[in-house]
């Protein structure tokens, strides 16, 4: 066995994984999370730093070219795989470790030199989506994004190393900066399904901003609705009503907490989300939860890190159709992260209320299902007016506070009953 | 007294810092599992290693019109000035350089990961990396003058920037005792100039990993060792500087050299997962309002004492 192969088999061994979440893909995610913190896998934070790259979901066509993306920017030797309901994952995953450590298949799938770069080539394990090519326009990652600014040749506009150089403007200090433009999503790290945010940068500031969701087929179940579109049909009780609750919660503060570096507390509100999903017994997993969100509330440093940023008034909320917590909390992202943690101690303790829900009484994780438009729909509409003026890092707390969910977007879900 | 080791040691610097490196990023993953549940096996602790083979065998990323020269030499700068940091900590009673400036040297190297950081970031070309890098520099604005205060207090209470003479004037009472406010603005700066714990700012999740989102492979190694090479240097200057060196009882002193700077380490790696990122905005605030003035007043001290008493304050 030779050098190569031998280093490839040891690093395969823990493979860095990145997940790459589309809209109707929720359970996929979920059960690819959990079976990646069981592992003990590392979640890569982008593509450059994955082995493999774990497709969760069917990929709608409009997502073909940015997963292609994706898997261009991810460097050899790599897996590229995917599973398209939970129970397909496990298989996924080993697939793509043994690809990841085969030297010979690896040595195959690599590009001939000088061919032009296609996202053909590759080991897959795994169906993959076809690929058109992208323009220079398209959705982009870290991994490749075109950044052209910043580089001080004001003599030389126009194309720089086949890229466009930026062009300058007015920034809030009076200083004329280079202006990027910048796609966020749809696949980032700790970042909600589906969701572009196209950002006008000058340094670390947002000047501009418009938000979407791309890859809404309108096919996915709506995951974290279930219960309550069950209750209109058939009976769900509270307790299931309230776990699911509390799971979408903990889904949304797992992100946040991700995204302003807690890692500890973010792993726990994981563990506890997949707990609660998997039924554990109220007996532990209550007092769990509520020990969790206690000490998030509590934490000084992230109350700092976070207040002020992202004030959304209930005003401005019930204008734009922002339903749930949002709407309750009614402030900046220290009190929305505050109302999570609060509504999740409260489902906690009915987590063994047998009763039937009433659906009159409930409503979702992220606002009433009540028919018209849906709340997350009233999420996004508000993300551009949060996000002007914002730091970079300011900006991704403000939208994981908020949390939008594509789900909701699906026609055949909110609103009209879920016939299973 | 702290003795010289033959030039020839200096190889050994780097091998006895990628050591204890390989111990905290080791006791690191081991956190890591606990918090989340998994069971924890020899593969868990050696996952280190298996990281190093991952990414010695990865392909090296390629961005567009990449600065190559900046970039590579930014990447290599940041685990070399760690090692360089390391040649004037004394291990037990042997030091590589006794030079008379032991402090000042300490620090300069570790600013020379400013330049270092900013052009890994710079160099890549891409939009999260260059992000990532001005945040550095934002940090730095912000760590420094605290850490280089904290520094003075040191020396000033030795009244040398020689590391072995401060390690003597320790003899009696250890300088994180009757420094606190010091020692604790020392801790921090070590996450800040390494990057780690709560001031990942730099390499933020939220930035999909900023310096290093654009590198794989060996180019991920150099930055990511580096850190860690960063934080173990930092933990192995605190020992002579706030935590009387190698003295101690019964034991010999490199023995007392290596307990302690574990310990370091063992707090600085338990401690930073434990805290949210700060935010170099919100931090530069509570840097220049609250712990400049605090190590100036330390520092104050510190001279109040030597001028009345010569030495320590018993």
């Amino acid at each position: 066995m030779g050098l190569t192969q031998a280093l490839l088999r040891v690093g395969a061994a823990r493979p860095h994984v990145m997940i790459a979440s589309v809209p109707g893909g929720t359970e996929v995610r979920l059960a690819a999370e959990a079976e990646l913190r069981r592992r003990g896998w590392p979640a890569a934070p982008s593509p450059a730093d994955a082995d493999v790259l774990l497709i969760a979901g069917n990929v709608p066509g409009e997502l073909d070219d940015p997963v292609a993306e994706v898997w261009r920017a991810v460097p050899a030797p790599r897996a590229r795989t995917q599973a398209v309901s939970p129970d397909e994952v496990p298989a996924a995953l080993d697939r793509a470790r043994s690809l990841a450590g085969d030297l010979s298949r690896q040595r195959a799938a690599l590009p001939v030199p000088g061919d032009p770069p296609d996202e053909g080539e590759g080991p897959q394990a795994g169906g993959g989506p076809g690929h058109k090519n992208g323009g220079p326009g398209g959705m982009q990652m870290p991994g490749g994004m075109d950044m052209a600014g910043g580089m001080g040749m004001a003599g030389e506009m126009g194309m720089a190393g086949g890229l466009r150089v930026a062009s300058r403007g007015e920034d809030r200090d009076g200083l004329k900066l280079d202006q990027l433009h910048v796609p966020l999503g749809p696949f980032l790290p700790d970042w909600p399904a589906g969701l572009v945010v196209r950002v006008t940068l000058q340094g670390d500031v947002i000047q501009h901003a418009t938000a979407g969701f791309v890859g809404v087929t309108g096919e996915g179940r709506p995951y974290w609705y279930e219960p309550w579109l069950r209750a209109a049909g058939e009976r769900a009780d509270v307790g299931e009503a309230a776990r699911r609750r509390t799971a979408a919660y903990l889904d949304s503060l797992g992100r946040f907490l991700a995204v302003a570096g807690w890692d500890l507390a973010a792993v726990t509100a994981r563990r506890l989300r997949d707990e609660s999903l998997a039924n554990a017994p109220e007996a532990t997993l209550g007092p769990a939860v509520r020990k969790f969100a206690r000490r998030v509330c509590r934490s000084r440093v992230l109350a700092w890190a976070t207040r002020g940023l992202g004030v959304l008034s209930p005003a401005e909320a019930v204008a734009a159709g922002v339903g749930g917590p949002a709407l309750r909390a009614g402030g900046d992202v220290c009190t929305r992260y505050r109302q999570w943690c609060a509504e999740v101690a409260e489902a906690a303790a009915v987590f063994a209320d047998r009763s039937p829900a009433d659906p009159g009484l409930l409503e979702g994780p992220r606002g009433p299902l009540d028919g018209r438009a849906a709340p997350s729909a009233g999420l996004v509409a508000v993300l551009p007016g949060l996000l002007a003026g914002a730091e970079f890092a300011a900006a991704r707390l403000i939208i994981a506070s908020l949390d939008p969910d594509a789900d909701e977007l699906a026609p055949a879900g909110v609103g009209a009953g879920h016939g299973g | 007294m702290v003795a010289s080791a033959p030039p020839w040691a200096v190889v050994l610097v780097p091998v006895i810092l990628a050591g204890f490196a390989f111990a905290a990023a080791a006791a690191d993953g081991i956190f890591t599992a606990r918090a989340a549940g998994v069971r924890l096996t020899g593969a868990v602790a050696a996952a280190p290693l298996a990281e190093v083979a991952r990414l010695l065998a990865g392909q090296r990323r390629a961005t567009p019109a990449a600065d190559r020269v900046l970039w590579r030499s930014g990447l290599i700068a940041v685990p070399v000035a760690a090692a360089l940091a390391a040649v004037v900590i004394p291990f037990g009673s042997v030091t590589v350089s006794r030079m008379s400036v032991g402090v000042v040297w300490f620090n300069a190297m570790e600013v020379l990961t400013w330049a270092a950081v900013w052009m890994a970031g710079w160099g890549a070309n891409a939009t999260l990396g260059l992000v990532g890098g001005y945040r550095f520099v934002a940090q730095g604005l912000a760590y420094q003058l605290p850490l280089m205060f904290a520094l003075i207090c040191a020396a000033a209470g030795a009244q040398s920037l020689n590391v072995a003479q401060v390690v003597t004037a320790q003899a009696h009472l250890w300088f994180a005792v009757w420094m606190p406010a010091a020692f604790a603005v020392y801790l921090a700066a070590v996450y800040a100039f390494s990057f780690l714990g709560p001031f990942s700012y730099p390499a933020g999740r939220d930035l999909a990993g900023g310096v290093m989102a654009e590198l794989s492979g060996p180019d991920r190694l150099m930055l990511q060792a580096g850190r860690w090479l960063l934080l173990t240097a930092g933990a192995g200057m605190a020992v002579p500087l706030f935590l009387g060196g190698g003295a101690g009882p019964l034991l010999p002193t490199w023995v007392w050299s290596a307990v302690k700077t574990l310990a370091v380490l063992a707090v600085l790696v338990w401690a930073r997962r434990r805290l949210p990122t700060i935010r170099a905005d919100r931090y530069a605030e509570v840097a220049w309002v609250v712990l400049i003035p605090l190590t100036i007043v330390q520092a104050l001290v510190v001279s109040l004492v030597v001028l009345t008493r010569g030495g320590v304050p018993l």
